[in-house]
């Protein structure tokens, strides 16, 4: 019987934006198939060891705290954690999670913190800040087409040569807002902008994950289907909701006036 | 007499009653924008006619029910507040209330303001009111979306206190360590409330507890008992900084599931025993807050006793409005720690419950809902035999609910919030309670909803 070895990082410094849910539908997923899955959490000066563990998660977290993680993440744990996703260990990194996970991220404020170089990204940050619904068309394959979710982050992040993005932006802003890119992937190490949280309402990026982690250790050629009937209708729903909305100009007017029914 | 003042007051005056008239609901914000279109000074000139000037109560949760808890208590002790009791905090909303209540030349018919503020507009509140008395309830997360990050929220906070006139005074939660570190650069008064004695304490802190760093310096707090979110008594073991002995403090507290609680109560001047018609240690805190400020205005320990007791819940929560022989139990829930105490409060009720979950992504709301996933739903899965879930996400609700381990068999979607309410009426026995857990827009929503149904008075009239 297949276990899958998740290890958490840092998840109570990352985690304001309920990126914790991508755990819970790793979790349930393995659960529903009659399979194990383990949770080890680390934190603030817990060494990694790459062999242990098949799948990593990081979250999103406010300045300070990614900070404090950022300089913990510098030298061999950083190291641990490039080793294991070269040695084929899935990850899912989400907002500052992925953005530590770049090259460097030069902040507003002008510092310049050094990220862990698993993706060739970098980031800068800018003075306003990307919030909103968001749909992507999913490039990576054996998951395909489209992913929903919802980004909240003024950093702007762009692809070096070696990089490939997790998907095309249909709406919302994605890596930057220019150049349509959202994510970036790395064997089978995912970094995105999206919250929602984003595996619950895009089942095939989970089982995609699940798949790769634990074919590491466990002959599979896919996973067993599951009734995913709710969560393609939720995924559904999210996707009518931000295809149906229209870019906001300025602030609604006085026409809304009309007795409601 | 000045001309635009009153030109401004007559105009919002007949935008409310415009607005009421085409069923806009409580028609709070609309009035207010127009006026400080036709004058932008308008608030601060109403204002200024108040002889007991004002009061603001601010903070994440529990704004609403501790400005309505200290309406009662002033009006029990002969005061005639002027307040923004629907909940529209914004600078329009409270140019509303005070418009409302005013004459033609903007003279408001009361002795003091009352206003609840939403936290991100305290600072340009209270430049304009200068208020006498500041009110913080805590600071949770909430909203990202809208106010950002809680540490730039308490900075902003800090900044609206140091510029506080020295005669004002401030009345903090003790029990929220970044609330309670608010206010260092003011040269108002600082006054603190919170709980000492509570029975029924968590076991550990939550994983959307928010607060869990000294604020000083970073080290994470010791907490020597937890009421729930980052609430509870804590210490820091980095710089030695400690939770202020509250001024105004609940000693002993004994919860009653969603009929409220019995609370011993001390204060400077009097100790005195409640019975709190409302549900929660939260609501423990919001009676410490309404009492401290009360307190503070000059009010004895009879119109507090007579305000408490006499109090009828602030619409949506906690309300119980009667419909079709059922009782609907309706209550705001709109951030995760707000959301895990109304679930802990439902534990109280036992299982087999019939539950409406309206979730709404309205800009009030927070466009985002990936919150939802920080709430413990795992410990509310096992109370309902049938889980309406509704509202503009009510799939997001529905899914949320699957991966907390309710079976399908039990859980419903109806994206339709009349059809869903109909689903959770019929799907209660005569005589039986429907529990409506609803983020804000979502409550408003059901409230105009039971209204148009002929179950509930509507929101401008209640109070």
């Amino acid at each position: 019987m297949p276990v899958l070895r998740i290890c958490h990082l840092y998840p109570e410094l990352m985690n304001i934006y309920g990126d914790r849910g991508n755990v819970i539908a790793l979790v349930g997923r393995c659960l529903w198939r009659g399979w194990e899955a383990r949770v080890v959490r680390l934190s603030l000066g817990d060494p990694i060891d790459p062999s242990l563990h098949d799948l990593f998660f990081i979250g999103g977290g406010q300045d300070r705290e990614q900070m404090m993680v950022c300089e913990d993440l510098a030298g061999e744990k950083g190291e641990a954690l490039r080793a294991a996703v070269e040695d084929g260990a899935a990850l899912l990194s989400i907002c500052g999670g992925y953005q530590l996970l770049g090259r460097r991220f030069l902040t507003c404020t002008g510092e310049d913190l050094p990220g862990v170089s698993l993706f060739d990204v970098e980031t800068v940050g800018g003075d306003t800040r990307f919030i909103g619904n968001v749909a992507v068309e999913c490039a990576l394959e054996g998951v395909g087409g489209t992913l929903v979710g919802f980004e909240n982050h003024s950093g702007r992040t762009r692809l070096g040569p070696a990089a490939r993005p997790l998907g095309r932006v249909l709406r919302g802003h994605g890596n930057n807002g220019e150049d349509g890119t959202e994510g970036c992937v790395h064997r089978h190490a995912i970094g995105t902008y999206l919250h929602g949280s984003l595996l619950p309402k895009n089942p095939r990026l989970a089982d995609w994950l699940i798949l790769q982690a634990l074919r590491r250790r466990h002959e599979l050629e896919e996973l067993p289907p599951l009734d995913d009937a709710l969560e393609e209708a939720a995924h559904r729903a999210a996707l009518r909701l931000v295809l149906g909305e229209r870019p906001r100009k300025g602030r609604p007017r006085l026409r809304r006036l009309r007795p409601s029914r | 007499m000045n001309a635009r003042l009153t030109a401004a007051v007559a105009a919002g005056k007949a935008a409310t009653w415009l607005s009421r008239r085409l069923g806009m609901g409580a028609g709070s914000n609309f009035p207010g924008k127009v006026i400080l279109r036709l004058h932008a000074g308008a608030p601060e000139a109403m204002a200024a006619h108040l002889p007991g000037g004002c009061v603001l109560v601010s903070g994440t949760n529990g704004k609403t029910t501790t400005s309505n808890l200290l309406a009662a208590v002033l009006r029990a002790g002969g005061r005639r507040p002027v307040h923004n009791r629907v909940g529209a905090n914004l600078i329009t909303g409270i140019t509303a209330a005070l418009a409302q209540a005013s004459d033609l030349r903007g003279v408001p018919s009361g002795d003091l303001g009352l206003f609840e503020v939403d936290e991100a507009t305290l600072p340009a509140a209270a430049e304009r009111l200068r208020p006498r008395l500041v009110i913080i309830t805590n600071l949770f997360r909430d909203q990202l979306d809208r106010y950002g990050e809680l540490e730039s929220l308490a900075r902003k906070m800090d900044a609206a206190l140091a510029a506080l006139e020295p005669g004002a005074r401030v009345l903090l939660n003790a029990d929220d360590p970044l609330v309670a570190s608010l206010g260092r650069d003011t040269r108002a008064s600082i006054h603190y409330y919170g709980i000492e004695g509570a029975g029924d304490t968590e076991p550990g802190l939550r994983h959307a507890a928010d607060s869990k760093h000294c604020r000083g310096c970073g080290s994470p707090l010791a907490f020597e008992a937890h009421y729930f979110g980052h609430m509870g008594r804590y210490s820091c073991p980095g710089c030695g900084l400690s939770r202020p002995m509250p001024e105004f403090l609940a000693s002993r507290v004994e919860l009653a599931g969603t009929a409220g609680s019995r609370v011993s109560v001390d204060t400077p001047r009097w100790s005195a025993e409640f019975s709190l018609p409302l549900p929660g240690l939260y609501n423990v805190h919001n009676l410490l807050a309404a009492l401290g400020g009360a307190q503070l205005l000059g009010l004895d320990e009879e119109a507090v006793r007579k305000g408490v007791e006499g109090y009828s819940t602030a619409f949506g929560r906690g309300e119980r409005i009667p419909v079709d022989g059922r009782t609907l139990f309706l209550v705001l829930s709109k951030n995760p720690t707000g959301f895990n105490e109304v679930i802990r409060t439902l534990r109280g009720e036992g299982e087999g419950l019939v539950i409406l979950a309206a979730l709404n992504d309205r800009i009030a709301d927070g466009r985002d809902v990936s919150w939802i996933w920080d709430v413990d739903f795992e410990e509310l899965a096992p109370l309902p035999r049938r889980l309406v879930a509704t509202g503009t996400r009510a799939w997001d609700m529905a899914l949320r609910m699957k991966y907390a381990g309710l079976e399908a068999a039990r859980l419903e979607v109806r994206e339709d919030l009349r059809e869903a309410l109909r689903a959770a009426l019929d799907a209660a026995a005569e005589g039986e309670t429907v529990y409506a857990l609803a983020t804000y827009t979502a409550t408003l929503d059901l409230r105009r909803l039971l209204t148009r149904m002929g179950a509930a008075p509507g929101i401008w009239r209640e109070g």
